[in-house]
């Protein structure tokens, strides 16, 4: 991959972005219920109270599925490349990109913990590897 | 209390599918209500209740149709929408707030160049341009993300997929108004290209320009008109909308039993009542999602399932006998309607399926749809 679609980082979802760049993953956090949620939204959608706070979870997580995008919608991207879904500890779900795994060998529910991608001197995106140390 | 079938459709109509760029969606729109209008034996004038689906402005499609109807809405251009607007229109004429409904759907979406994926990508709840750094995008994405997942989790095949889409080109085949009509074989299949793995090209829908109308009334007032009433059975809805930017882990199994359930009691039938499907076809595993989801073989069995031909006209739930959205057009679910209608009708030629008297859309999504015509009213 070359340059990739540039997320704006200025908005609601900014602390996240921000903690990228210290190796973080932050998420919003009930202040009332605990639950958590992404990307960022006014109200919690299990309590509806607008208490919360960004707080830092575990990295890491499993692979719900892929897929291969053949077809190019972003000029920077190169095809062929991977999406990932991840699903988080905390329940949080992303979507991202495999790191050091082809497409053939990711399966369901594949541990990944997180990798901090710097692109541009603002920008960190977050990525996944299989976790070392699991026993395949 | 049986709920028993108290709406009819009375009148469809759509205009040619293609690229039709000497016309915009209302125009597309106006063609279709026009000949709607004239299958039912009606006149404009018998209109006091409109929906338009895709149709940018309900104010200036009534001036261009001449329209004042006592009810009007309009509704967002989303494929979801067709079962909603048929569902609603059947509401509003029970609760007496309008007799006579039409329903006008008009998408010029190849000749204005829409396009599904990339920067301008607003599928799923408002678009998702958090992820377009990682390169996820586009509804097919989506689809491809829950295809793999059922794929790992019940040995679905790529050639499952494969089967849905050259059975549907078959029915195409068969349809005169398909925009794709050349039968090709399941290596074909597996030789397209992909767009986004495991999905082939064969996977996706046809974007195409074309309008679609129907038109509701009363089974009362029905009973009058050029047509045979087509009844409204049964229907039933339900939602998965929270926590919906990802793929749902039960590939809306949960709102499609619902849905099925309300709309199999309201209609006082069972399964193996029903004569032909018509399933919502925006890619071919929401197909195999929706037979699962709606009763018709057991979860995680719908890639056998299919393999055994049941889909085919001549087998036992011949589906989308049109060619569907995957070989006619996508109409986004209203097409699918007046096959369903026109089956009933026993009006589809070719490709009519013998003995039809139930006929079962269905379309899931976040918002699960799910609606049995039928040839008799009770």
């Amino acid at each position: 991959m070359t340059t990739s679609p540039l997320p704006s980082i200025e908005g609601p979802d900014k602390p996240f972005w921000l903690a990228l760049r210290q190796r973080e993953v932050r998420v919003q956090r009930c202040g009332d219920c605990m639950t958590y949620r992404f990307p960022a939204a006014a109200f919690c959608a299990h309590c509806r109270s607008e208490t919360f706070e960004w707080v830092a979870v575990e990295p890491t997580g499993v692979v719900e599925t892929w897929c291969v995008f053949h077809r190019q919608y972003f000029e920077g991207l190169t095809v062929p490349y991977t999406v990932i879904q991840v699903r988080l500890k905390c329940g949080i779900r992303l979507f991202s990109n495999p790191v050091g795994v082809e497409a053939d060998a990711l399966r369901i529910n594949m541990p990944v913990e997180a990798v901090f991608e710097d692109i541009t001197p603002e920008v960190t995106l977050l990525k996944f590897q299989p976790t070392k140390g699991d026993l395949q | 209390m049986v709920d028993r079938a108290s709406v009819a459709v009375v009148g469809v109509g759509h205009t040619r599918y293609g690229n039709l760029p000497e016309y915009d969606a209302y125009d597309l729109g106006v063609l279709a209500l026009k000949q709607a209008v004239a299958d039912a034996g009606l006149t404009f004038t018998d209109l006091d209740g409109l929906i338009v689906n895709r149709i940018p402005d309900y104010q200036r499609f009534c001036e261009i149709a001449g329209l004042d109807p006592a009810y009007v809405s309009i509704t967002p251009g989303q494929g979801r929408f067709s079962g909603i607007c048929i569902e609603t229109a059947a509401a509003l004429i029970r609760s007496g707030a309008a007799k006579t409904i039409a329903l006008v759907y008009g998408n010029n979406g190849r000749s204005s160049g829409d396009r599904y994926g990339g920067a301008r990508d607003t599928y799923g709840s408002g678009g998702g341009g958090l992820w377009f750094p990682y390169g996820m995008t586009s509804p097919g994405a989506f689809h491809a993300l829950m295809a793999r997942r059922h794929m790992a989790l019940y040995g679905t095949k790529n050639e499952h997929f494969g089967v849905v889409a050259k059975t549907f080109r078959d029915h195409a085949a068969l349809n005169p108004a398909a925009v794709m009509r050349t039968p090709y074989t399941l290596a074909d299949y597996q030789d397209s290209r992909y767009i986004c793995e495991p999905l082939h090209l064969f996977d996706y829908c046809l974007i195409n320009d074309g309008g679609v109308a129907l038109i509701l009334t009363s089974t009362a007032r029905a009973r009058d008109l050029a047509q045979p009433p087509v009844y409204l059975r049964g229907y039933g809805m339900a939602t998965a909308l929270s926590d919906s930017t990802f793929p749902p882990d039960d590939f809306w199994r949960a709102p499609a039993k619902e849905a099925a359930a309300k709309s199999f009691r309201m209609a006082g039938l069972v399964h193996d009542d029903i004569s032909t499907l018509m399933i919502y076809d925006n890619f071919t595993p929401t197909v195999l999602f929706s037979l699962e989801g709606f009763g018709y073989c057991g979860v995680g069995e719908s890639g056998a399932f299919v393999a055994e031909g049941h889909l085919a006209i001549g087998g036992r739930y011949p589906s989308n006998t049109s060619g569907g959205h995957l070989s006619e057009s996508y109409m986004q679910g209203w097409a699918l309607n007046v096959e369903a209608v026109q089956q009933v009708r026993g009006a589809c030629g070719a490709r009519q399926v013998e003995n039809c008297h139930f006929a079962h859309y269905m379309a899931a999504a976040p918002v699960v749809t799910s609606i049995i015509y039928g040839r008799e009213q009770s």
